[in-house]
C-alpha cells in the first residue's frame, strides 16, 4: 500500500515537472509599438529623425483647446459644440468655478508637455549615440530646446506658471511662477541658440518649416521665440536685440514664419480651429462652431480689414445655444488642413512695437503700430505718445491681428486689464477668469 | 506480485493501451416516488466511485459493480438522496422523497471533482435551466441572472438588443484589470470581450468603451444551459488561481440522457417596447420666446398651426414596437455507450429604435461516449452566428449621431423629416438629424463563433479503497467578429469636412485555447468512514487577439467601399497572452459530518512583469454538518451546517501594462515618426491578489421544506493595479502599477420554502437579500480621479481615495472635492415565486429591489442645456437650471423596485394531448410572460441601470444618453415529442 502512494505521488510529480519545464515563457515585447528604451542609447540617425517627426507632430497637441479655452476666457469667442462646459464652466455660468480636472484644463497642459517630453527624449537619444557628430547632435538638441521653450511659454500664457525641469519623469522640478519660468525659458533659448550656432541639420521637417530648416534659419526662429519671451519678461532691449537676429522684417511679408502643418492621414492631425461655415441662407451651424464674440466685431475701428477676413455674420443671428447668440462665426482658416502660424512676422512686428514701448523708443513703436494698421487698411495712428496710450493702441492691434490665436487672455492679464472684461454678460451670473487652473494630476 | 501488476498497468496506460478487467455483478431495479411514480433520469452511483448510471424513463436502472457488498447512492434533482447498501446481485427497488431544495445536488469545487451541496464549505449559487429561462424569454445569459443569485450586481450598460452587461460578484475586485468573472462553459474558457466598432472616429466619443458594444457572452444561447454554478469569491474560486479574482461562472450545457429519444420544440413570439417614456417639455409660446427669442416662437407657432402638434421625437425615435421571434428544436437521448444532445435555435429580436436588432443562430452537439470501462469521452460543440445592429447612442462629441445627445438639442418644432425626394433637412440646432441617422447610418456587427470542448476520462486504477483517474481536457473558443460603421457623406456633421462620409470595418479575431490535465485519487480510509479525494493537475491558457480596423473617409455618393474612399486609415491592436498553472488539493470527508479541504495553486502569466515567476494561491475550508452527528435529535432541523472557507486568487495586469512605448505619427503628411504613447508601463508589475474569508451557516427545516443560507465574507484585494493620471508635465498622462489595497465586506442571505404543498396547489417562494461594502484600505499615492471613469471632477467622477468606497462619486463643489454619491447599493433583494394550481397552471414572478446607490445623470446636463428637460416648465426645474452645473446637480438616487419576470403557463393535460395528437406528442405547454414589466424608481431618466462606459472597470452609474431599456412581453409554445 505504501508503495502505491509513493508511485502515485512520483508519477504525478514527474508529469508536473515535465510540463512545468517545457513551459517556459519568453521575454515579452510590445507587438503594437517601439519601446522607449530601444532608442535611449545608440539610436541610429533614422531613429533620431523619427523622434524629430514626433516632436513636430506633437508640437500641435492641444492647439485647438488652448485657443478656444483661452479665447472664451478672454471673451474673444464662444465654442459651440457637444460639450456644454465650453459655454458653461469657461464663462463661469451661474457662478461655477473652473475645474482643474476637466478637458479644458488638462488638454493643453498634457498635450504640450507630451511634446516637451518627446523633445527631451530626442535630446537624450541624440546625446547618447555614436551615430552623429557633435555638430549634428547640436542640430537635434538646438531644435528640441527651442521647441521646449516655445511650449513652456504657452504654459505661462495659459496657466500663469510652468514646470520647467521635466526631463526626468521620476524627479520633476517645481512649478515656477511666471517670472522664474520666463527666466529659465530665456536661458534655455540662449543655450539652444549657441548650439544652433555650431550645428548641422541632418533631419527633415514638414513643409510648415519651409525656410526654417537649416541651422541658420532655425537659429532665426530661436531668436524670434527669444524676443517673444523677452517682451513677456518686460525686457524691451533684450527683445530688440533678439529680433535683430530673427526673421523679423518691419516692411517685409507679415505672413513669414514657421507653421504647424496638418495632414489627412490616419496618424496625422487636422486643424482643430477650423470650423465648417454655416451654409449661406441656411441655418446657423450651432452644433460645432466657433462663434466670434460680438464685442470683437463691434469694437473694431471702421474699415478694419481683419474683421471681415477673420469673421462673418451668421445666416441666422437669432440662433442660440445655452443663452448665447451666434451673430458672427469664424473665418480664420479655410480648411481643416490650413496651417497654423507658430510665430509669424506680423507678431514679430507687434513684439517690435511693444519692445520699443518698453525701451522708450516711441518713434519705432509707432512705426511698428502703423505697419500693422496700414496692413489692415487703417490709417496711421493718431493718438498720444505716452506709454499708456501706446500700450492701449498696441494691445488693440494685437487683439485684431492675433484674434483666435491664444493671445488675448494673456495680453489682458499681463497688463492687469482682465477686469475690463464685462462680467455678468451676456448672462447674469457669468464670471471672468484670467487663467486656467493647473491640472489636478500635477499634485500627484 | 501486486507491485509488478501495478507497474504493468501504468506502463500500459502511458502507451495509451489500457487493460483493466474486473469481475462484474449486476444490480437492477426501479426507482419511484412515495406515491409510486417512476423517477426518471435519477443518478445511481456506486458510492465513493465514479461508477454510475441513470434511471430510464420508467425509473428502472441497471448497474454493474466490481465487488460486493456496495453502497448505491440514488440522487435526483428535487429529491432527497437515498443510500442503499447492497450485498448480493439482483433486484433492488428504491423509493425517493421529494425535497424542497435540491440539497443533494452536486456542485463543483475544484477542477476535477464535485461535492454535494450539503457538504460544501462555500455559498455556491446555482441557477438551473428552469430558473434561468423557465419563466420568460432571455436574450443573454447575464441578463437572465437578475435576481437569481445572491452577491451579484448586474448592470445593463445599454438597452440595445443583444445586451451589454457588467456582472460583478461580491463587489469590485479590480479597477483597471479584468473584473468580469471567468466564464467556463463545459470546460472551455469563454471570451467575454466587449469589441469596439470604431464609431468613435465618427462620433467623437472619447474612448472605445463609450461605443456601447455588447459583451460577447451574448453569443451563448441561454436555452442550451442545464445549470450555472457561481463561485463568487476567492475562497471558492481559489483553485482557479490567477483567473479567479472576480469569481468564476461555471456553465454546464444540456447533456444527453439514456432512454428514448426526446424531441422538444418551442416557439416564442414577443415584443419590445420602451419601458419608460420621459415625455416632452410642455412648451408654451411664451416659454419658447423667453428661452429662445421671438424668432423661435414664430417657428413654434408655425409648426403648431400646420401640424396641430409638436414633433415628439422621443416617440418618433424610441417608440417602435420591436418583434421578437425565437424558435428552438432539440433532441436528446442515448444508449448504453453513447448519449447525445443536439439542438438548434434561432432568435430574432428588433429593438425599440427602427433598424436596430439582434439575431442569433446557434447549433449545439453534446456527445458523451463510453469507450470502455476505462475510458469515456465527452465532446461539446457549439457554432454561433450572431448579428447586431445597435445604431448610435451614448456619449459623443460633435458627431451628431447619438440619438439622445442630438435630441437634447433638437427643439420639437424642428422638422427633421425628409422631403418628397428623400432629402433630409439639416437639424438647425445640432450637428445631426436623428431621422437621417436612423434611416441611413449603420452600426452593425457580425460574429462567427465556434466553441469546442473535449474531455477524456481515464480510470487508471479501481480497487476497493482506491480509485485513480486522469482527466485530460481541452477547449477552444474561436471568435471572428466583423464590425461595420457607415455614416453617409450627406450626414450633417460630415458636410464640409475635408473628406465627408465615414466607413469603418473591423476584423477582430480572437483565439482562446485551454488545456488541462488532472489526476484524481479517491481513497477510502478508516473502513470507509473517511473519504479522501486528492487531485493534482496543471492548466495552460493561450489567448491571441488581432483587431484590425480599416477606415475610409471621403466617400463617393452612396458608395460604401473603403477602397474607393479618398483617405484610408487603419488601427490595429495585437495581443498574445499565455498562462500556466499547477494545482493540488486534498479533500477529506468524515461521515458527512466534517468535510475539510486544503489546496494550493501556482500560476505564472506573460502579463506579469516577470513572465516566469510563479505566484502561489492557497485555500482551506471546513464544513461541519451538526445535524449528521450522532447526538443530533432535533427532528425539525434536518440540516445544520456551519462552514468557513479561506482562499486566495489573483489577477495579472491587463495586456501591455509592462510596456512603455512610442506610437507612430506624421506631421503634415510627412515621413513617419514616433511620439510617446502616453502610458508609462511598469516592467515589474505584479498580479493583484485577493484573499477572502467566508463564514456561513446553512439550515434545513422540516425535511428541507424550509432552507436558510447565511454567509458573511471579507475579501481583501492587495496590490490593486491602478491606472492613474501622472502629472502631465512628466510627458506621460498615465501610469499603470500596483498602488492600493481594497476591501469588500458583505452579507448574503437566502431563504426558500415550500409554503404550500398540496395536490392542487403548490407554492414555492425564495427571498434573497445581500449587500456589499467596499473601502480602499491603502493608497500609495494621493487620492485621484480615476481616468476614463467619469467626466472629471467638474461633472463628477469615480475617485480613488483611502478610507472611502471605491465606488464613490466625487465632484468639485465650489472648489472643494466632495463625495456626492456612491453607486454601490445599500442592499439588494429578490423575491421569486412559483405557484402551481391544479397541476396544470404555473404562475411565477420575480421581484427585484435595489435599495440605495446613486447615479450621475449627465443626460440631464444635456437636456437642461438644450432646454428640453420635461420639468423645465416647473419652478423646481427652473431652480435647477439656475444652479451651477456641478456633480451635486446631477447626482440622483438610483434605487428601484422592479417586476423583473412574470409568467403564466398552462400545461395541456396529457390525456387531452393524447386525444388530439395520438401518441406522437407527449406534452404541450402554452404560456405568456413578461420581462421588466414594472419599475418604481426616483431616478429621472430611462433606467437607473446605466453605464456610459460599458462593462469595464469602474463604469456603471454614469449616464449619458443611453439606449432606453425595453419591456418585453412573450407568448410561448412548447411541445415535447
Amino acid at each position: 500500500m505504501k508503495n502505491l502512494y509513493r508511485k502515485i505521488t512520483l508519477f504525478g510529480m514527474a508529469a508536473a515537472t515535465m510540463l512545468a519545464v517545457s513551459c517556459s515563457f519568453e521575454e515579452q515585447v510590445d507587438p503594437n509599438g517601439p519601446s522607449v528604451d530601444g532608442v535611449a542609447s545608440e539610436a541610429s540617425i533614422g531613429q533620431l529623425n523619427e523622434l524629430v517627426v514626433g516632436v513636430e507632430a506633437s508640437f500641435r497637441n492641444g492647439l485647438a483647446i488652448e485657443t478656444t479655452a483661452s479665447g472664451t476666457l478672454g471673451r474673444e469667442l464662444y465654442l459651440f459644440d457637444a460639450d456644454p462646459r465650453n459655454t458653461g464652466d469657461l464663462l463661469g455660468k451661474n457662478g461655477i468655478g473652473l475645474d482643474n480636472n476637466s478637458f479644458y484644463s488638462t488638454g493643453q497642459w498634457n498635450g504640450s508637455y507630451r511634446c516637451v517630453k518627446n523633445a527631451n527624449l530626442l535630446i537624450e537619444a541624440a546625446s547618447n549615440t555614436s551615430a552623429v557628430t557633435a555638430s549634428e547632435q547640436n542640430g537635434y538638441t538646438g531644435f528640441a530646446k527651442t521647441v521646449i521653450a516655445y511650449e513652456l511659454i504657452q504654459m505661462v500664457k495659459s496657466y500663469g506658471q510652468a514646470r520647467v525641469d521635466v526631463a526626468d519623469e521620476e524627479n520633476l522640478g517645481p512649478i515656477l511662477d511666471e517670472t522664474a519660468a520666463l527666466a529659465a525659458i530665456r536661458t534655455l533659448l540662449d543655450e539652444a541658440n549657441s548650439e544652433l550656432g555650431n550645428a548641422s541639420i541632418v533631419f527633415n521637417l514638414s513643409e510648415g518649416f519651409e525656410g526654417f530648416d537649416d541651422a541658420g534659419s532655425m537659429r532665426e526662429f530661436n531668436r524670434a521665440v527669444a524676443a517673444m519671451a523677452a517682451v513677456y519678461a518686460g525686457d524691451g532691449s533684450g527683445a530688440l536685440s533678439a529680433l535683430n537676429n530673427s526673421y523679423f522684417s518691419l516692411n517685409g511679408d507679415l505672413t513669414v514664419g514657421p507653421k504647424h502643418a496638418f495632414g489627412a492621414g490616419g496618424n496625422d492631425a487636422q486643424n482643430g480651429v477650423f470650423k465648417v461655415p454655416s451654409p449661406a441662407g441656411g441655418d446657423t451651424n450651432i452644433g460645432d462652431n466657433i462663434i466670434v464674440h460680438p464685442d470683437w466685431v463691434n469694437d473694431a475701428e471702421a474699415g478694419d480689414a481683419r474683421v471681415a477676413a477673420k469673421s462673418a455674420p451668421t445666416p441666422d443671428p437669432t440662433a442660440s445655444l445655452d443663452g448665447l447668440f451666434a451673430e458672427f462665426e469664424t473665418r480664420l482658416y479655410d480648411s481643416p488642413l490650413s496651417p497654423v502660424d507658430i510665430l509669424r512676422n506680423e507678431e514679430l512686428v507687434l513684439i517690435y512695437a511693444e519692445a520699443n514701448i518698453l525701451a522708450g523708443n516711441t518713434g519705432n513703436a509707432v512705426a511698428g503700430i502703423n505697419r500693422i494698421r496700414n496692413s489692415a487698411g487703417l490709417s496711421n495712428y493718431t493718438g498720444g505718445n505716452s506709454t499708456a496710450e501706446l500700450t492701449t493702441e498696441l494691445l488693440n492691434q494685437r487683439r485684431y491681428s492675433l484674434w483666435g490665436e491664444n493671445h488675448r487672455m494673456y495680453d489682458l492679464r499681463r497688463y492687469g486689464l482682465t477686469n475690463t472684461l464685462p462680467a455678468n454678460e451676456p448672462r447674469p451670473g457669468d464670471q471672468i477668469f484670467d487663467r486656467l487652473p493647473v491640472p489636478l494630476a500635477e499634485e500627484n | 506480485m501486486k507491485q509488478k501488476n501495478f507497474n504493468y498497468r501504468m506502463l500500459l496506460f502511458l502507451l495509451l493501451f489500457p487493460c483493466i478487467a474486473f469481475a462484474q455483478n449486476t444490480i437492477s431495479g426501479k426507482v419511484s416516488t412515495d406515491n409510486g411514480d417512476p423517477v426518471a433520469f435519477a443518478n445511481v452511483i456506486q458510492k465513493g466511485t465514479s461508477n454510475g448510471t441513470t434511471t430510464d424513463f420508467d425509473g428502472t436502472y441497471s448497474i454493474d459493480v466490481a465487488t460486493l457488498p456496495v453502497t448505491l447512492e440514488f440522487s435526483s434533482l428535487g429529491y432527497t438522496t437515498v443510500e442503499q447498501s447492497v450485498s448480493a446481485e439482483g433486484t433492488v427497488d428504491v423509493t425517493m422523497q421529494e425535497s424542497a431544495q435540491a440539497l443533494d445536488e452536486v456542485i463543483v469545487t475544484g477542477l476535477g471533482t464535485s461535492i454535494k451541496r450539503s457538504n460544501a464549505a462555500n455559498a455556491v449559487s446555482s441557477v438551473t435551466a428552469e430558473e434561468l429561462v423557465g419563466t420568460t424569454g432571455q436574450t443573454t445569459v447575464d441578463g437572465a441572472l437578475y435576481g437569481k443569485v445572491t452577491g451579484v450586481n448586474i448592470t445593463a450598460s445599454s438597452g440595445a438588443p443583444g445586451g451589454g452587461f457588467a456582472l460583478r460578484l461580491r463587489g469590485i475586485s479590480s479597477i483597471n484589470g479584468n473584473n468580469q468573472p471567468l466564464i467556463i462553459v463545459d470546460g472551455v474558457y469563454i471570451n467575454n470581450v466587449e469589441i469596439p466598432s470604431g464609431l468613435r472616429f465618427a462620433s467623437g466619443a472619447n474612448r472605445a468603451n463609450e461605443e456601447n458594444g455588447a459583451n460577447r457572452l451574448a453569443d451563448l444561447d441561454p436555452n442550451d444551459i442545464e445549470d450555472i454554478e457561481i463561485l463568487k469569491g476567492s475562497s471558492a474560486a481559489a483553485i482557479y488561481g490567477q483567473r479567479g479574482n472576480a469569481g468564476v461562472i461555471i456553465i454546464t450545457t444540456k447533456r444527453g440522457k439514456r432512454g428514448k429519444t426526446k424531441i422538444n420544440f418551442s416557439q416564442d413570439v414577443g415584443v419590445n417596447k420602451i419601458a419608460n417614456r420621459l415625455g416632452m417639455r410642455p412648451w408654451t409660446a411664451q416659454s419658447v420666446e423667453d428661452v429662445f427669442g421671438a424668432a423661435e416662437r414664430e417657428k413654434f407657432e408655425a409648426v403648431l398651426a400646420t401640424n396641430g402638434q409638436l414633433y415628439d421625437y422621443e416617440d418618433i425615435i424610441y417608440g417602435e414596437t420591436g418583434f421578437i421571434n425565437e424558435t428552438r428544436i432539440s433532441a436528446t437521448g442515448g444508449g448504453e455507450k453513447t448519449k447525445f444532445y443536439v439542438g438548434g435555435g434561432f432568435r430574432d429580436e428588433e429593438g425599440i429604435i427602427k433598424n436596430t436588432g439582434f439575431d442569433r443562430f446557434s447549433m449545439r452537439a453534446n456527445i458523451d461516449h463510453k469507450i470502455s470501462n476505462t475510458f469515456d469521452l465527452t465532446s461539446t460543440s457549439n457554432y454561433v452566428r450572431s448579428n447586431a445592429s445597435r445604431s448610435f447612442t451614448g456619449n459623443e462629441n460633435e458627431g451628431g449621431l447619438s440619438y439622445g445627445y442630438t435630441l437634447a438639442f433638437t427643439r420639437p418644432w424642428n422638422n427633421l423629416f425628409p422631403d418628397a425626394q428623400g432629402n433630409y433637412p439639416n437639424n438647425p440646432t445640432f450637428a445631426g438629424n436623428s431621422l437621417f441617422v436612423r434611416d441611413r447610418a449603420k452600426n452593425e456587427d457580425t460574429n462567427n463563433r465556434f466553441i469546442q470542448g473535449l474531455t477524456l476520462n481515464t480510470k487508471i486504477l479501481t480497487t476497493d479503497t482506491n480509485r485513480v483517474k486522469l482527466i485530460v481536457s481541452g477547449g477552444a473558443d474561436i471568435l471572428s467578429n466583423q464590425t461595420y460603421v457607415y455614416v453617409p457623406e450627406t450626414h450633417q456633421s460630415q458636410q464640409g469636412t475635408l473628406n465627408p462620409g465615414f466607413i469603418a470595418e473591423g476584423n477582430n479575431n480572437f483565439t482562446q485555447l485551454n488545456t488541462q490535465v488532472i489526476g484524481v485519487w479517491d481513497h477510502d480510509a478508516m473502513g470507509g468512514d473517511l473519504g479522501l479525494t486528492t487531485q493534482a493537475g496543471m492548466t495552460y491558457l493561450y489567448q491571441d487577439v488581432n483587431n484590425l480596423l480599416s477606415i475610409g473617409q471621403g466617400l463617393l455618393a452612396n458608395q460604401t467601399s473603403i477602397d474607393n474612399s479618398a483617405a484610408q486609415s487603419f488601427n490595429q491592436f495585437l495581443s498574445r497572452e499565455k498562462d500556466f498553472g499547477m494545482f493540488g488539493q486534498v479533500e477529506g470527508n468524515y461521515k458527512d459530518q466534517f468535510i475539510a479541504t486544503i489546496g494550493y495553486r501556482l500560476d505564472k502569466s506573460t502579463r506579469n512583469g516577470d513572465p516566469n515567476e510563479f505566484y502561489g494561491f492557497p485555500k482551506a475550508s471546513l464544513a461541519v454538518n451538526l445535524a449528521n452527528m450522532n447526538f443530533w435529535n432535533l427532528e425539525a432541523i434536518n440540516q445544520f451546517k456551519v462552514r468557513g472557507a479561506y482562499g486566495e486568487t489573483g489577477n495579472p495586469a491587463q495586456f501591455g501594462s509592462t510596456f512603455t512605448s512610442y506610437t507612430s505619427t506624421t506631421a503634415g503628411d510627412g515621413p513617419v515618426g514616433q511620439t510617446l504613447a502616453g502610458l508609462k508601463g511598469d516592467p515589474d508589475i505584479q498580479p493583484e491578489t485577493a484573499s477572502e474569508l467566508e463564514f456561513g451557516v446553512d439550515l434545513g427545516f422540516l425535511d428541507s421544506r424550509i432552507n436558510l443560507e447565511a454567509t458573511y465574507y471579507n475579501k481583501q484585494v492587495d496590490d490593486l493595479i491602478l491606472t492613474r493620471a501622472l502629472p502631465g508635465s512628466s510627458g506621460f498622462t498615465q501610469e499603470r502599477t500596483n498602488l492600493a489595497d481594497l476591501e469588500n465586506k458583505g452579507i448574503e442571505l437566502a431563504i426558500s420554502a415550500d409554503v404550500v404543498k398540496s395536490e392542487n396547489f403548490t407554492w414555492n417562494t425564495r427571498v434573497q437579500w445581500y449587500k456589499n461594502q467596499s473601502e480602499v484600505t491603502r493608497l500609495d499615492v494621493p487620492a485621484f480621479a480615476q481616468p476614463g471613469a467619469g467626466f472629471g471632477t467638474g461633472l463628477g467622477t469615480f475617485f480613488i481615495e483611502e478610507g472611502k468606497p471605491v465606488t464613490q462619486l466625487v465632484g468639485n463643489i465650489d472648489g472643494v472635492l466632495t463625495q456626492v454619491g456612491d453607486v454601490e447599493p445599500d442592499f439588494q433583494m429578490a423575491w421569486s415565486n412559483n405557484i402551481t394550481i391544479f397541476k396544470q397552471w404555473d404562475i411565477s414572478f420575480l421581484w427585484q429591489l435595489k435599495e440605495g446607490g446613486e447615479n450621475l445623470n449627465l443626460s440631464r446636463f444635456l437636456t437642461d442645456l438644450g432646454q428640453v428637460s420635461p420639468d423645465l416648465e416647473t419652478q423646481a426645474g427652473q431652480d435647477r437650471l439656475a444652479s451651477p452645473t456641478n456633480a451635486l446637480r446631477f447626482v440622483e438616487p438610483a434605487g428601484y423596485l422592479r417586476l423583473r419576470e412574470a409568467a403564466l403557463y398552462y400545461r395541456v393535460p396529457s390525456k387531452l394531448v393524447e386525444n388530439i395528437f395520438g401518441g406522437t406528442v407527449e406534452g404541450v405547454k402554452l404560456g405568456a410572460s413578461g420581462r421588466n414589466l414594472f419599475t418604481e424608481t426616483d431616478y429621472s431618466s430611462y433606467d437607473p441601470e446605466t453605464s456610459v462606459n460599458g462593462g469595464a472597470g469602474l463604469s456603471s452609474g454614469i449616464e449619458v444618453t443611453p439606449f432606453p431599456s425595453a419591456t418585453q412581453v412573450y407568448f410561448h409554445l412548447n411541445v415535447n415529442f
